[in-house]
């Protein structure tokens, strides 16, 4: 027993606790500081900026949201938004945490039997769904109701990343490119019926971008974004929600009050905002708490503001990428990656949305958004994410190994 | 060896695995700066919007109640015009679920300004968006939705409300759909209004919207009551050139501006020229004053017989038959002791006074719709003789009152102004006429009132002169004689003049309360007096039955009938 130990046992003894540096102290052998270390603390770092800006943001929407979906009948109070959010918040965070901390195994086991029980709920949507704005998206009943595809997001693409993953990693022959295309497909037919269109090109094009990393061919990949494009031109010949969306955009076609009322709010408060609560162009946006979040931040506190959203979801994908260069296992490469594509193509889409870069679909702003699927769900993908990039500091690199 | 062979799939997978890291890398690589593009753009679209915006916030930051135009309010703060968030209907044609047959006869029950036809020809077409009624009232909105179309939209959009309807309506103006200023002081201050440094700061008018309101309802009165076909007011602060009312009949209403008519929308006060004919005598008589024409003003000039220029005849209505001294030219209101004067003061320095109150120029005010006063070309003999008594020279109710402030408040000529001036940047002015000659304009303008044909005019207490103005309409080839011009320019009170009111009725037909006479003196004189009676209060002039302008001297000189004398 060295003189440190002694030390530490006195302390408890006069205390009857440690301080907490001692969990996370470099020394400390315990299941915290073994995370602590392992953890991409930078993407934590990022990720709890993010909410920080989330709640101060819907903190700013949450009034005009309340005022647009008040009644005679029944007001909402004016942070009712950001109390329900707070809620969603305390809930998903410690998801994510624990999510976080689970050994790479189980973590993936848990996503593949989280895969298979919401495509079973998504299955079931159309018989058991409610019908909210013309589109069958919600089941459950109450506070219990949740959005099975927002679920389905990050379990799929850990079970698309481990299929993939088996032709590397078992039997390079296996044919696990049509096998992730037929799950992807039957997926892509469920969410088109509620109709949801905007998490049907999330999920092709996550499908397609993890495709593209595990190192399918050239020709392959040429192929699939021809499809895609045909896809993309399907819908719009074929698929009325999309027809309407894509025309309202490109030609300015029918009713551009949304749109124009959120381009407003967006640079009403110009570079620096009109400062938090003094926002008035909020008070007509649809879904200020939602959809067109962006805009609520971009009026009340300024395009710099907006600037420093894109940039720090743009840290966001450098920092996962760029860890993923020196990561051995096929499998976690394809995994973060599709994770972390999920959460940049979501944001992105959003911004250009409400910059009127992109014809309007119903897409949340990862962590800024309200929403309780969004948030969980989301909670569980960034703890799934930060669950893949864990690495044991004390090992630097995989060629030592090989 | 053996070890090799036993585990030949574990070597290929290693062999798979060395073969791919560079693939994955790259593609690993790619992935990243295709989303980083992504960010690129939205960065630079964010910076696009920044620029295009200007990067200011609209509304001024911290302050959510600045409007997007500033008030307008008159001298006392009283609204005049205001921007409120009103409601428009509007529909989605091509999204419209009910059966058009049914929608809209519904349609044209809650808003008839369009037929049954009209509306079903909009229901009917696959427009995207129609606006079926651009300023509505919250009931109305509420009835429309009551409806139960979906493809309903109802917006809010900023409007300029006039919460006061037409007071002041030819002094303010309208804007138009797009809230721009058109016409009035909103075109003029459209700058001032959408400031943002400013636009929290409503614009004070120089008009007091009490003797505006006062001006307007007597104007009304007695239009209606002498079926003028119209008629302006003016209220002047003589020590400021402040216009304290300034109204034009018939007016309109400038929250509905596009269903007035041309006619009401005319400005007479600052557009109309009209021969003003007797009021222009105390000018003249001031001017010959100044100049020295009229050395004594107990002076007589004969009246005996019209006076004959030429092919020109000049005679008196109210013919005296007798030399005329000058309070007697005035209270009788004689033209030819006045031509007479004219023509000694001769066509050069009656030409300078008329210049030096601007009868030459536009008004010297905010307004732009004011036009150039008609000056007659060539000053013959005549025309300095027929100008002397307001004819063959056509100026603007404004002018006149502008040259009746500078004959009473000490001979200072000032431009006039629609703003509330602080009392430090009221203008210097120009002297026209000397102290003295102004003190006895004023013995003379109440004379008139006390004795002559502006009798009618007087306000108990309010010590009121001025003088009557009878002309006839020019047409083609001469005058129209049942066509008048009556105006009646005064003062008050008159021991400390600080107010002008000039009246003006067009084409007044007397009554049977007037005997049938549609002059001045019985049509636009008893206006100022009760216009005077309803505005002296308000503006803090104290009635008094002792105090007034001493005219004793000027009443001796006027010749009584021995009958009439005491």
């Amino acid at each position: 027993m060295n003189m440190e130990a002694t030390v530490v046992k006195a302390s408890i003894a006069k205390t009857g606790r440690r301080p907490l540096g001692d969990y996370i102290g470099r020394s400390h052998q315990g299941p915290l500081s073994e995370w602590f270390w392992e953890i991409d603390r930078v993407l934590l770092l990022l990720v709890t900026i993010l909410i920080s800006i989330g709640l101060i943001a819907v903190a700013a929407a949450s009034p005009a949201a309340a005022e647009r979906y008040s009644g005679d009948s029944f007001q909402f109070q004016q942070l009712h938004y950001f109390y329900r959010q707070i809620i969603w918040f305390s809930v998903g965070i410690p998801i994510m945490l624990v999510i976080s901390t689970m050994p790479k195994e189980l973590a993936k086991r848990f996503a593949l039997a989280g895969a298979v029980c919401f495509f079973v709920l998504l299955v079931f949507v159309p018989f058991l769904g409610n019908e909210v704005n013309g589109a069958r998206r919600w089941i459950g009943y109450g506070m219990a109701t949740l959005q099975p595809s927002e679920f389905l997001k990050p379990f799929f693409i850990v079970a698309i990343a481990w299929l993939l993953s088996l032709r590397v990693t078992q039997d390079h022959t296996l044919p696990v490119v049509p096998a992730t295309a037929i799950v992807t497909g039957v997926i892509a037919l469920l969410l088109m019926r509620q109709p949801d269109f905007g998490q049907t090109v999330i999920f092709g094009s996550v499908w397609i971008v993890m495709l593209m990393i595990s190192g399918v061919s050239t020709k392959l990949l040429g192929g699939l974004s021809a499809l895609g494009v045909g896809g993309l031109a399907a819908a719009y010949f074929f698929y009325p929600v999309a027809t309407t969306r894509i025309n309202n955009f490109l030609f300015a076609d029918g009713d551009s009050y949304q749109v124009d009322n959120a381009m407003r709010t967006l640079t009403n408060g110009g570079f620096f905002g009109t400062g938090p609560g003094d926002g008035e162009m909020k008070y007509r946006l649809p879904e200020p708490h939602t959809d067109y979040i962006f805009s609520v931040i971009g009026e009340e506190f300024g395009l710099v503001a907006c600037f420093a959203i894109a940039l720090l979801f743009g840290a966001i994908v450098v920092r996962v990428f760029v860890k993923l260069i020196n990561e051995e296992n096929i499998f976690y490469v394809l995994a973060a990656a599709g994770l972390a594509t999920q959460f940049a193509i979501q944001a992105l889409i959003n911004m250009a949305v409400n910059l009127d870069m992109a014809p309007s679909k119903g897409m949340t702003l990862p962590f800024i958004s309200y929403g309780g699927s969004s948030i969980i769900a989301l909670s569980i993908g960034f703890g799934l994410l930060l669950a893949f990039t864990r690495r044991n500091p004390h090992l630097p690199a995989l060629d030592k190994r090989l | 060896m053996s070890r090799l062979e036993a585990k030949p799939a574990e070597v290929r997978k290693v062999s798979l695995r060395r073969e791919m890291q560079p693939i994955v890398q790259q593609r690993l690589m790619i992935v990243m700066l295709l989303l980083l593009f992504g960010v690129v753009a939205v960065t630079v679209r964010i910076g696009w919007l920044t620029v295009s915006s200007g990067g200011e916030a609209y509304a001024a930051s911290g302050d959510t109640t600045l409007p997007p135009r500033a008030d307008i309010v008159d001298r006392n703060g009283v609204t005049l015009a205001r921007t409120i968030d009103a409601w428009s209907i509007a529909i989605h044609p091509d999204r419209a679920i009910s059966a058009p047959e049914e929608l809209a006869p519904r349609l044209q029950a809650l808003m008839p300004e369009r037929s049954v036809e009209d509306y079903l020809d909009i229901l009917n077409s696959d427009r995207p968006f129609v606006y079926l009624r651009r300023r509505a009232l919250p009931e109305l909105v509420a009835q429309v939705n009551a409806l139960g179309e979906p493809a309903m939209e109802y917006l809010r959009e900023p409007e300029r409300l006039y919460p006061q309807t037409n007071l002041a309506a030819h002094v303010l103006g309208w804007v138009n759909l797009d809230g721009e200023g058109v016409t009035g002081m909103e075109a003029v201050l459209e700058e001032r209004l959408m400031d943002p440094e400013q636009r929290g700061e409503p614009v004070a008018l120089s008009v007091d919207s009490r003797v505006q309101a006062a001006v307007q309802s007597e104007l009304a009165t007695a239009m209606r009551r002498f079926n003028a076909i119209g008629a302006a007011g003016i209220v002047l602060d003589v020590h400021t050139g402040e216009l304290l009312a300034l109204t034009s009949l018939p007016n309109f209403n400038p929250n509905a501006a596009n269903r007035s008519s041309d006619h009401a929308r005319f400005n007479q006060a600052t557009m109309g020229f009209y021969e003003l004919g007797s009021t222009f005598k105390p000018i003249t008589m001031a001017a010959a004053i100044e100049e020295g024409v009229v050395t004594d003003i107990s002076r007589r000039y004969n009246a005996e017989e019209p006076l004959e220029i030429g092919r020109f005849t000049i005679s008196d209505d109210h013919p005296q038959r007798r030399y005329l001294n000058v309070p007697e030219t005035l209270v009788h209101s004689s033209n030819i002791v006045t031509a007479r004067i004219a023509d000694q003061l001769g066509a050069e320095r009656m030409q300078a006074v008329f210049r030096e109150l601007h009868f030459d120029d536009p008004v010297e005010f905010e307004l732009p719709v004011r036009g150039r006063p008609i000056w007659p070309e060539y000053w013959a003999r005549t025309t300095i003789m027929t100008a002397g008594y307001g004819h063959g020279i056509a100026i603007t109710p404004l002018h006149l009152a502008n040259s009746y402030a500078t004959l009473v408040n000490g001979g200072v000529y000032r431009p006039l102004t629609l703003m509330r001036l602080p009392s430090d940047a009221v203008p210097e002015g120009e002297r026209v006429f000397s102290e003295t000659t102004s003190d006895q304009m004023r013995g003379l303008l109440r004379l008139i009132v006390q004795e002559g044909t502006g009798r009618n005019a007087d306000a108990d207490g309010y010590r009121v002169g001025g003088k009557t103005g009878t002309a006839e309409k020019a047409s083609e080839g001469g005058y129209r004689r049942n066509a008048l011009i009556s105006t009646f320019a005064a003062a008050f009170p008159m021991d400390d003049p600080q107010y002008v009111i000039v009246i003006m009725l067009n084409e007044p037909r007397g009554d049977a309360g007037t005997g049938g006479a549609s002059t001045a003196g019985w049509t636009a004189a008893p206006v100022v007096s009760r216009v005077v009676s309803r505005i002296g209060p308000l503006l803090g002039v104290i009635p008094s039955e002792t105090r007034d302008i001493d005219t004793a001297n000027l009443r001796a000189m006027l010749w009584r009938a021995p009958s009439e004398r005491s």
